[in-house]
């Protein structure tokens, strides 16, 4: 017996590496990951470049007199502000003439302002496809936009909860360099920079409902700071077309109205532009760009990877007036006939690349980490400025005109290749999944090619020629070297992308076939030794109305309804096994008691489920919130905040009354008496805690006797350390083992509970008291639905798998009652910082890992030994109780995994699915890491009781 | 306690039924939903959509007399209990049984705010009709039966499977119905109770043919057993 049990203990062990390796896999697969560099460009750093480190000195002076006025950095500045207008979820066909889709719908040409002014004769405007990377959320498309960067679902940086960006980019670039920024709109942008605005007008976002809280806010700004010379960025972020489309969907008056009010707003400011433009104005040199940061589906959804999400446009006009330099070879532009029988043409760009063209334009150092090249037409568009002053001086024609550009231009590629070289090699170097040698050779190569001809010739036509002889010669030339820079930018991209946007479907199938494979396998190890299941009565309806809720729970997943709404299916699904329950216990006239008190716990369960999906919905940008649950009490009325304060004392205070019970009935069994004492003590700190921190009490004085608001959780956390490690060497070294099982389990689950219940804050007591009263509920009712006739006289009750399914689900409802849910914004910070101050990583790591799988892993899984039904004391009985354990934590862990399982399937299925980087993924995330949680912590039980 | 697992003995019984009786008795019920659902539509032209609780109150109003006129026909012992009384305890019955049924939602995770109290309460007396006023008709306080035709689901003779049968499918379907509440269809039927009531009609409507069959099935067996 003693070589079997150790055998199973290996068994736990086994199976916690698999799924760790298929979820490896997997999450390789999945799961694209980027380590952010905390370097930042600065100026000084060109001179380490192969390129000359200012354009042609014997032009600065002949260029406008506002960029001899500023420093130059990497490139020379070619406009001297820019006004960037944020059109969230802009669709290309918003802005694009209809003429360029298959049928005209009702919301195209509305912004007609922009359209005449692009396809207008002598444009200096121009419209274009840009496109998106997903993922296509606002937060992460600004990140993308600044940081010239693919941000992936998970960047591993030093922001712990807080969404600051800590890359370099465009923003901190512009800082660096004495820029004045003045921000109007979405508060995201706050959010990610909290400090760069010299000023700025921030509106809440996430109410989506309010179609025109933040544009107002906007508008009301912009047009007053256009006409004050104190900044040079302007950033203005509507989210008017987001919204309508979220609410109302793309082909609907809101949305139809919101972008007549647009199209006026824009044509206002292009006149305040326009008047200011004049030699000497306010808006002489002046960019203005009007973007989408992502596009939309028809009904209003963004965030996966389809064509209408990611494409969406920008407008970008010159306040000089100009035509268009670029020679045809770099133009991207497709042109279709109006209804005029016009050439009309819009160009594309990609959003990657406007972190380091504006950058260009604007003279600063690229950010560290962009991997965009600045774009030839975008650029062509502010550079035109100095075109025409050397042609006024200089008389050259159009051709060296063309010519002159492209000298500038190849010259601020060079720069762009050499920093975009510079960041692959550091990415590369310091991070823990870099590229792999191959395609990193295979970029150095174009790289170096590239930079042999830079050095070997271009260059010196840079440094010396005055472009007269062989003009066509070096015209070829030039271009030849854009082509070649171009190239390597393309191929750094590509690489990037596959690295950083593409699932890997190979690896992905492979997780899951593997955790198939282990979930097959451990369903076998469930029942495999137990002689009585072969004989086919394991398919008893208990056995069988487990498989239907397993099943039922990982069909659910398929769909982001259920998802959303998790604890309350648990919830239902819970409930239904106490009904079925309830009917037993009438039909056998037992534990009816028991059979109420456990509804009675479930209906307590799913008020505070509801209470934490209203939390949810405040955020949460797919839910509605609903307040359907008040039950119109006021909120401040004296009684309730009475009762507020109270009952979470008086929970503990009855918790200590329990554990002393268990204690007191037990017989004397040194050590585990002790530990658990201590765990009574634990609570008597935490009662005192809330009781000092409370209003009413009156106890203000008892914080500052214990010596300050950390020293009782510290102390907390202590005696729990002491406690585990005194359990732990008694089961090393005492062995007394065979007696008393249930006190030990007591020991082990109260020392585990007190860290759980006091990081849990108020409410934690109360739940563990449901817990306590539903888990107790369970416990008796383990086998009600059995036939007390024919079993009852066998001195060993199977295992009964509805016990188990019930104890996961109830602790599947204890993760969503005490207020989370899986995401990001669902884990509670503050409970990092109980008892601590100061932030480190790994400890506050650790306490928020408590916090969150407190009830839904440590205490359920430590808890399961407390349902194993046999209390008799007999040696053989106690043989049997460990393989019924065994058994137990192996279908325990059945339920998870399935559960997992379908979590991945669902992932893979919809890995295209709009709200894959929404809701799928921190679901996924919340269940692997509860899936491994709950395997090491099965391992460490087995090892403890088996 | 345990003299109540012996079977009750065949006297006690009331007047029984045939299996064409039965048939004629769902025939009414049925009609008198369907009457329930024209005089919701055509005299308030109102639905169960556009005003669930109004719906909902007028189709219990109207199924409660003549579930509890014609299930009293049937109650156990009428030589003791007279008919009136059968209607007198099918009242108590009514209340008690949406008294069960509101908790059983509730527990489920009924919506339990201001606002949807008058559904719930609404929902839970036509649950009520379905499930629980044909066995109080029936049965009364005769705890036994209760207990050997809902708990043990071993119904002896026709009456008790058409009150067994249409109870569990009424409950069963609406259990089922409240599936599709938290799909994001945005239909506005997904409302709370709108899905589920139309899940147990449903299923009270299956339970009747299932009793139906059943019925005709097996009625050579005197004595009925369930699988």
């Amino acid at each position: 017996m003693e070589t079997y049990l150790k055998h199973k203990k290996l068994v736990a062990l086994g199976f916690l590496l698999i799924h760790a390796i298929a979820i490896l896999i997997f999450t390789r697969g999945f799961l694209l990951t980027r380590t952010e560099l905390p370097i930042h460009s600065t100026c000084s750093d060109v001179s380490l470049s192969p390129c000359l480190a200012s354009p042609r000195p014997n032009h600065d002076s002949s260029s406008g007199q506002s960029n001899q006025t500023q420093p130059k950095c990497w490139t020379k500045p070619v406009v001297d502000r820019v006004i960037i207008i944020v059109l969230d979820a802009l669709r290309i066909d918003f802005v694009a003439p209809s003429v360029f889709f298959p049928e005209p719908k009702p919301w195209m040409d509305k912004l007609t302002i922009l359209q005449k002014l692009a396809f207008a004769n002598e444009s200096s405007a121009k419209i274009f496809k840009a496109f998106a990377d997903p993922p296509t959320t606002s937060l992460q498309r600004l990140k993308g936009l600044t940081t010239g960067g693919l941000p992936t679902f998970i960047d591993v940086g030093n922001s712990f909860g807080a969404p600051a960006i800590v890359e370099d980019n465009f923003i901190n670039q512009l800082v660096l360099n004495g820029k004045r920024l003045v921000m109007m709109g979405d508060d995201t942008w706050t959010q990610l920079f909290p400090n760069q605005f010299q000023k700025s007008y921030p509106f809440p976002s996430f109410n989506v409902k309010d179609l025109d809280t933040v544009d107002n806010g906007c508008i009301e700004h912009l047009f007053p700071t256009l006409y004050k010379d104190d900044w040079d960025v302007l950033i203005a972020h509507f989210l008017g077309v987001d919204h309508a489309g979220h609410i109302y969907g793309v082909d609907s008056s809101p949305m139809i109205n919101k972008l007549e009010q647009y199209n006026s707003v824009l044509e206002k400011v292009i006149n305040i532009l326009e008047n200011q433009a004049g030699p000497g104005g306010l808006h002489e040199n002046t960019m203005l760009i009007v973007m989408g940061d992502h596009g939309q589906t028809l009904n209003g959804d963004h965030g996966g990877g389809t064509a209408e999400e990611v494409e969406t446009t920008m407008f970008a006009m010159s306040t000089k007036k100009h035509t268009t330099l670029v020679p045809p070879e770099f133009d991207t532009s497709s042109c279709k006939q109006n209804t005029d029988g016009k050439q009309i043409c819009i160009s594309s760009i990609e959003q990657l690349d406007f972190a380091a063209t504006l950058s260009a334009l604007l003279g600063i150092s690229y950010p560290f980490g962009s991997i965009g090249h600045v774009n030839p037409e975008l650029y062509a568009l502010g550079s035109s400025s100095w075109n025409l002053d050397n042609s006024d001086l200089g008389n050259f024609g159009t051709q060296s005109a063309a010519k002159e550009w492209m000298k500038n231009y190849v010259n601020v590629l060079c720069v762009n290749a050499w920093q975009v070289k510079r960041y692959i090699d550091v990415y590369s170097n310091s991070s823990v999944v870099g590229f792999s040698s191959d395609d990193m050779s295979r970029i150095s190569d174009l790289y170096s090619a590239a930079e042999q001809n830079w050095s070997s010739s271009v260059k010196h036509i840079l440094m010396d020629g005055n472009g007269d002889e062989g003009s066509t010669n070096i015209s070829a030339l030039l271009k030849e070297q854009i082509a070649a820079y171009l190239n390597f930018f393309s191929s750094v991209v590509e690489l990037a992308r596959s690295k950083w946007t593409e699932f890997n479907l190979n690896l992905m199938i492979t997780g899951f076939g593997i955790l198939v494979i282990s979930l097959i396998l451990q369903f076998l190890a469930v029942f495999h030794g137990d002689k009585s299941y072969a004989e086919g009565s394991w398919l008893s309806t208990g056995a069988a109305f487990t498989l239907f809720i397993v099943t039922i729970r990982a069909c659910s997943f398929l769909s982001n309804s259920y998802i959303l709404e998790e604890g309350k299916v648990a919830n239902f699904l819970l409930a239904t096994t106490g009904l079925i329950k309830l009917r037993y216990a009438v039909m056998r006239k037992t534990m009816r008691k028991e059979a109420f008190m456990f509804l009675a716990m479930v209906s307590v369960l799913r008020v505070s489920i509801d209470i934490g999906l209203t939390k949810q919905a405040a955020t949460s940008q797919f839910m509605s919130s609903s307040p359907s649950w008040m039950l119109g009490i006021a909120p401040d009325h004296p009684a309730l905040t009475y009762a507020i304060e109270i009952a979470p004392i008086l929970s503990v205070v009855i918790l200590i009354c329990v554990l002393y019970i268990a204690i007191a009935k037990a017989p004397s069994e040194g050590l585990w008496k002790y530990v658990t004492v201590g765990s009574m003590v634990s609570y008597l700190f935490i009662a005192l805690l809330w009781a000092s921190e409370s209003k009413i009490l009156g106890l203000d004085g008892l914080l500052q006797v214990t010596g300050g608001r950390n020293r009782i959780p510290q102390t907390v956390y202590v005696i729990g350390l002491v406690q585990l490690c005194l359990l732990a060497s008694a089961r090393m070294f005492c062995a007394e083992k065979d007696k008393n099982w249930a006190i030990r389990a007591v020991a082990l689950v109260s020392a585990c509970s007190s860290p759980v219940i006091l990081l849990s804050g108020k409410q934690g007591s109360m739940l563990a008291l449901v817990y306590l009263v539903a888990g107790y509920c369970i416990m008796r009712l383990e086998g009600v639905e059995r036939r007390t006739t024919s079993d009852g006289q066998s001195k060993f009750s199977k295992l009964n798998p509805l016990c188990v399914m019930q104890w996961s689900l109830l602790s599947i409802c204890m993760f969503f009652a005490s207020g989370h849910w899986c995401a990001f914004d669902g884990l509670r910070y503050g409970a990092a910082f109980v008892g601590f101050d100061e932030f480190v990583l790994i400890r506050q790591a650790i306490l928020l890992t408590i916090e969150t799988f407190g009830f839904s892993v440590i205490l359920s899984v430590f808890g399961l030994p407390l349902l194993v039904p046999i209390h008799s004391q007999t040696p053989q009985a106690h043989g049997e109780k460990r393989h019924q354990l065994f058994q137990m934590y192996m279908l325990s862990g059945v339920i998870s995994a399935t559960t997992v399982t379908a979590t991945i399937l669902c992932v893979t299925i919809q890995r295209r699915h709009l709200m894959v980087w929404g809701l799928f993924a921190p679901k996924f995330v919340f269940d692997v890491v509860g899936l491994i949680l709950s395997d090491l912590l099965i391992c460490l039980a087995s090892a403890y009781h088996l | 306690m345990k003299e109540a697992k012996k079977k009750k003995p065949e006297t006690s019984i009331g007047v029984s039924i045939s299996a064409l009786g039965a048939f004629s008795v769902y025939l009414i019920t049925g009609l008198f939903l369907a009457v329930g659902f024209w005089v919701v539509r055509d005299k308030y032209s109102v639905d169960l959509i556009s005003d669930p609780s109004l719906t909902l109150r007028l189709l219990w109003i109207i199924e409660f007399p003549i579930v509890v006129i014609i299930y009293s026909l049937f109650r156990r012992n009428p030589e003791k209990c007279s008919y009136f009384r059968a209607v007198g305890r099918s009242i108590l019955g009514l209340i008690s049984g949406a008294l069960i049924n509101a908790l059983g939602a509730v527990s489920l995770g009924a919506p339990i705010g201001m606002q949807s109290l008058p559904k719930t309460i609404h929902w839970s007396f036509l649950m009520s009709v379905f499930t629980v006023v044909p066995a109080t008709a029936v049965f009364g306080a005769s705890w036994a039966d209760w207990h050997r035709v809902f708990a043990s689901l071993k119904p002896t003779g026709n009456i008790e499977y058409m009150i067994l049968i249409p109870a569990y499918g009424a409950t069963i379907g609406g259990w089922f119905g409240a599936w599709p509440m938290p799909l994001d269809w945005e239909r506005p039927w997904q409302e709370w109770p709108i899905c589920v009531c139309y899940g147990a009609i449903g299923g009270y409507i299956v339970g009747q043919m299932v009793s139906l069959s059943l019925m005709i099935l097996l009625r050579k067996h005197k004595s009925l057993k369930l699988a």
